[in-house]
């Protein structure tokens, strides 16, 4: 089974040289938002900055209702996944564990639910919205997202739910709990993982979303954070600097959720979730 | 910083079931009570750097103090202005006043988003300039109130100009081009910032060529751009944008022109008198170097053409402040705030009268003597349609600058172009 | 933008499916006990979301879509039904058409590259040694994680044309006339700039679930085949493929749904331009529906083009139908 020096050698070569292709554009845009403005403009690159400066995130925080941004963005996301994950959970129980008339059926709708491109329709919601007199809300906004993440939480969790064995459900029911009671014990633990790695997508989808709440509301005050950072590409022009800030404020709670999460997503997708 | 965000997670989380997924519209009632307006706040959008800060609070508080209401100005960008507009005029609660370009102007008027100013026209309007009035007249009636208008002059860095060796402003097209050359020989400067599509500076070189964009083809507006008159403006336009090096494909606000000048290192540039105010915003040290010139033309006794750009202040019809909206525009259109702004921004009032508050500015006197040659786009409704990005326009001015001929590009985007000016209304 | 334009976190996507396959009994034992009615209890929020959420701003769009919706119309809350006639005029115009062929040529050949390239690198994850695949792991999952709205961004400011840092590498590569490039100035190189960054972000969705489900072939199948004679590229097609066979479909089934709909990078990247040359079907229904304030004509392109992604998808759709009829 012994390879060869070449054999060895390549594998390992190729991973750095794509470690480096993936993290770069992420690396550098950190780079930029520390670098003092000189070195971002200057004819040779300067790949790594020594002089630090805080200007460009000053910058870019100073703007009018930043900590409103942030608020509604957390707020919109956080509850838009919840809600998802709580009404997926039922379904994909169901999905999963049951037989009944019209299962097929409805996998096929969540399917296609998933294929809903929502931004050709954003008159058509606008319209929806404004007519129920309700612009200017984030519980339009909390919905809609919620339904554009619902139909990939449903069809991803039933296939968590459907990798946790039978046998412990049954088990617990031998010992005499009720099966909501065998659900919430013995199966919502074991689905903890599958539960964290799907509301990711769900966190991502939610944060980024803009062309929806660019036309439902046009009130600073209801105004989320993905708003803010396309608008620094008019306000702020080339100013490379704070953008770069922006982007990394913006991408920096989703990449440490992303890092933190992962590791279990992974772990429970290795556990046997897959099962070709 | 992990620990941090996950705990301030939890915090927001703990929150969504008591406070969050909420919003409400704000303002209650909107009724005219018997003790003035007390109470009601009127909102206005105003375009971004159209009227200076001091301008805003001057007017505010002689309306609080007329009105007992409020006033909240909400700035906006030109950027999809259009789109932002057309929706919130739909809406239970449209900005109450706004400024609205005049271009965009007759458009607005004929779907009936705007209200009927007539009595306002009577009232205050009287001795409004005719000319800048005709972009708020449609099918006879008043649909909006005269604001402002500009137009484009050469805004340059004095220090780059004295580097390179020159003492006068240019007197002629030929002279200018000149001077830049020079600059680009003889500093590390870029002579001038023009990106390729600053089109309301290639509609002025069309109306100092004489040339229209549009004409008519039985009942409805057709492409000009083929006209050899069109291509000679924008032989022009090329010729000038060789000394650049700002990109081909992109107007003069992505990036804002003022900042790109601001950074100090640009001889000069074409553009709006207020847009040196960006440039001193992104660098308070560049103020004393700026300077402003008339654009100049082929020969010295005829300055450039120039599109002469405006602004208009129009009602929403479907504000329920109606009144209280008249009154802010009674105020905002006085002799004294309308004089302001002129003074201020050094922009053309809407008076012929009040013309005398543009004495001693520089923006004013290097924009005046090419006024009078002024044009704009055609006062059609059908031509906001064209104004939508992409604009074909800018098309073809990015196509010609790319190497094709101007007639090609006429082809080129004359379909789009007639497409937009024939758009079901 | 929205939903499914992001890279979703690894999840067993519809591969795990089979695994509920197993003894039915107790399932069916179970539900009867708690009536007929239970799964559909269960499954009522989520349709009753879907229809209400998904459903009616569906209809209402087919409904715009006979309608003349334009500013007026807009502004004065007026209904003017003008049948077939936005139709008519999207399917007998040029235009509709090149879109429709650009958007299908677009997702197929972002598709193929991020199956195949995701598919190597996640093979090639499973060769590496521990340290070596964490260290890459790591790097794949921060391009993955990257909010699009942001990763945008930082494309545009990497392919800038002044200090962008890939002008700068190509010249001192030897490349000297693209150091002042613009790689918005055309279709294949603005396509180019995004095709780059749907490529990065999509790969390590792929390449990390690939790995994951290479992990959980039993080495039995292996051992079964090199007894069998099989050389490496033998087990790869024998065992490692029909294994991954699923996977493959349900990712590929995925990918097609987020390049076709990827509606952001296209429009931050270049606006649809140069001259509307790289407009993607939701871009083209955007910019004629809301940017040209043409709403009735913009819902009919956008029915239009979910009818298209319904016939791109169809055929794993069939798939899906088949097996779970085996199933029940």
């Amino acid at each position: 089974m012994k390879r060869s020096l070449f054999g060895r050698l390549w594998p390992n070569v190729t991973a750095v040289v794509l470690f480096i292709g993936f993290v770069f554009p992420v690396y550098w845009m950190f780079a930029t938002a520390f670098k003092p403005t000189g070195d971002i403009i200057s004819e040779d690159p300067v790949w790594f900055p020594t002089d630090i400066t805080f200007e460009h995130f000053k910058r870019a925080t100073g703007v009018d209702h930043f900590w409103t941004y942030v608020t509604n963005s957390l707020i919109v996301t956080l509850c838009a996944v919840v809600l998802a994950l709580v009404i997926a959970l039922a379904g994909s129980f169901a999905l999963a564990r049951m037989r009944f008339k019209g299962r097929r059926g409805f996998v096929i709708g969540f399917m296609l639910a998933q294929m809903a491109p929502w931004e050709v329709m954003i008159i058509a919601m606008y319209m929806i919205v404004r007519d129920a007199s309700m612009l200017n809300s984030l519980v339009p906004l909390t919905v809609f997202y919620m339904m554009m993440i619902l139909p990939f939480t449903i069809l991803t969790l039933r296939g968590f739910v459907a990798a946790v064995p039978r046998e412990l459900e049954e088990a617990a029911m031998v010992d005499g709990c009720t099966r909501a009671q065998a659900f919430r014990k013995v199966i919502l633990p074991l689905l903890a993982p599958g539960l964290m790695s799907t509301s990711l997508f769900g966190f991502i989808t939610a944060w980024n979303e803009f062309p929806l709440v660019l036309v439902l509301n046009k009130e600073t005050e209801a105004q989320t954070l993905p708003l803010w950072l396309s608008s620094f590409q008019t306000a702020f022009g080339n100013d490379w600097g704070a953008t770069m800030a922006a982007s990394s404020l913006f991408a920096i709670p989703i990449l440490i959720l992303f890092v933190f999460l992962q590791r279990r997503a992974v772990s429970g997708l290795t556990a046997g979730a897959v099962k070709g | 910083m992990k620990r941090k965000l996950i705990s301030a997670i939890g915090v927001a989380g703990m929150m969504i079931s008591l406070a969050a997924c909420g919003g409400d519209n704000g303002d209650g009632g909107d009724k005219a009570g018997a003790d003035g307006y007390a109470g009601q706040t009127l909102t206005v959008w105003v375009m971004d750097g159209s009227s200076p800060d001091q301008w805003q609070k001057d007017v505010a508080a002689a309306f609080e103090k007329q009105t007992k209401a409020k006033v909240k100005f909400e700035i906006q960008q030109w950027n999809g202005i259009q789109q932002k507009l057309t929706t919130a005029l739909s809406e239970e609660n449209p900005p109450d006043v706004f400024e609205i370009g005049n271009t965009q102007t007759p458009a607005y008027a004929k779907t009936g988003g705007l209200a009927d100013l007539a009595d306002l026209k009577t009232s205050i309007g009287a001795d409004w300039t005719e000319s800048l009035n005709e972009s708020s007249l449609y099918d006879g009636k008043q649909y909006a109130a005269p604001w402002y208008f500009a137009n484009r002059v050469v805004l340059y860095n004095k220090k780059i100009w004295a580097e390179a060796g020159l003492k006068d402003t240019p007197k002629t097209r030929d002279e200018l081009y000149a001077d830049l050359k020079q600059i680009g020989e003889k500093t590390d400067a870029e002579p001038i910032y023009l990106p390729g599509q600053n089109w309301y500076h290639f509609v002025g070189l069309t109306i100092g060529e004489g040339a229209e964009l549009v004409k008519k083809d039985g009942d409805s507006y057709v492409s000009n751009l083929a006209d050899p008159k069109v291509a000679a403006a924008m032989e022009t336009y090329k010729k000038f944008q060789a000394l650049s090096k700002a990109p081909k494909d992109k107007d003069e606000a992505t990036p804002q022109q003022g900042e790109v000048f601001g950074k100090g290192n640009v001889g000069a540039f074409i553009g709006m008198g207020w847009e040196a105010g960006i440039a001193i915003k992104a660098n308070p040290k560049i103020e004393k170097e700026i300077g402003y010139f008339t654009i100049p033309g082929a020969t010295a006794d005829k300055p450039e053409g120039v599109f002469l750009g405006g602004s208009n202040l129009a009602v929403a019809a479907g504000s329920e402040k109606q009144e209280l909206a008249k009154e802010f525009l009674k105020i905002a259109l006085s002799d004294k705030y309308e004089g302001e702004l002129a003074k201020l921004n050094g922009v053309i009032p809407n008076k012929e009268s009040l013309q005398t508050n543009l004495k001693g500015n520089v923006v004013a006197e290097a924009a005046a003597p090419a006024a009078a040659g002024g044009g704009t786009t055609p006062l059609i409704p059908e031509w906001a349609a064209v104004e939508n990005a992409p604009n074909p326009i800018k098309t073809y001015m990015t196509a010609v600058l790319n190497g094709k001929s101007p007639a090609e590009a006429a082809a080129q985007v004359e379909d789009e172009f007639n497409k937009r000016l024939s758009q079901q209304q | 933008m929205t939903v499914q334009t992001e890279r979703p976190p690894s999840g067993p996507v519809d591969v795990a499916k089979r695994a509920e396959s197993g003894p039915a009994g107790p399932g069916r034992r179970a539900a009867s006990r708690l009536g007929p009615l239970t799964p559909y209890l269960l499954l009522l929020p989520a349709c009753a979301a879907t229809v209400l959420l998904l459903g009616w701003p569906l209809l209402k769009d087919v409904l715009l879509s006979f309608q003349n919706l334009n500013m007026a119309q807009l502004i004065q809350h007026v209904t003017e039904w003008n049948g077939i006639d936005n139709y008519k005029e999207v399917l007998t115009g040029e235009d509709f058409w090149r879109v429709t062929l650009r958007s299908i040529l677009f997702t197929a050949v972002n598709v193929v590259l991020i199956m195949i390239l995701g598919a190597l690198v996640g093979l090639l994850l499973a060769r590496l040694g521990r340290r070596m695949r964490v260290t890459l792991m790591i790097g794949l999952v921060l391009a993955w994680a990257m909010p699009v709205v942001a990763a945008t961004t930082v494309y545009q400011w990497l392919f800038a044309q002044r200090f962008g840092v890939v002008n700068w590498v190509l010249d001192k590569l030897g490349w000297h006339s693209m150091a002042d490039y613009s790689w918005t100035s055309s279709q294949m190189s603005t396509f180019f700039v995004v095709t780059v960054l749907i490529v990065w972000q999509s790969i390590p969705f792929v390449a990390i679930n690939l790995y994951a489900a290479t992990t959980t072939i039993p080495s039995e199948l292996y051992e079964a085949a090199s007894l069998d004679g099989a050389g490496g590229w033998q087990s790869f097609t024998t065992v490692t493929l029909p294994f991954l066979r699923p996977f493959l479909y349900a990712t590929t089934f995925l990918e097609v749904i987020w390049v076709f709909k990827a509606f952001v990078q296209v429009f931050t990247i270049n606006g649809g331009g140069p001259d509307r040359l790289t407009e993607i079907l939701p871009v083209y229904a955007y910019i004629e529906g809301v940017g040209n304030q043409h709403y009735g004509m913009g819902a009919a392109i956008a029915v239009l083009t979910i009818l298209i992604l319904l016939g791109l998808t169809a055929y794993y759709l069939r798939i899906v139908l088949k097996q779970e009829e085996e199933e029940v």
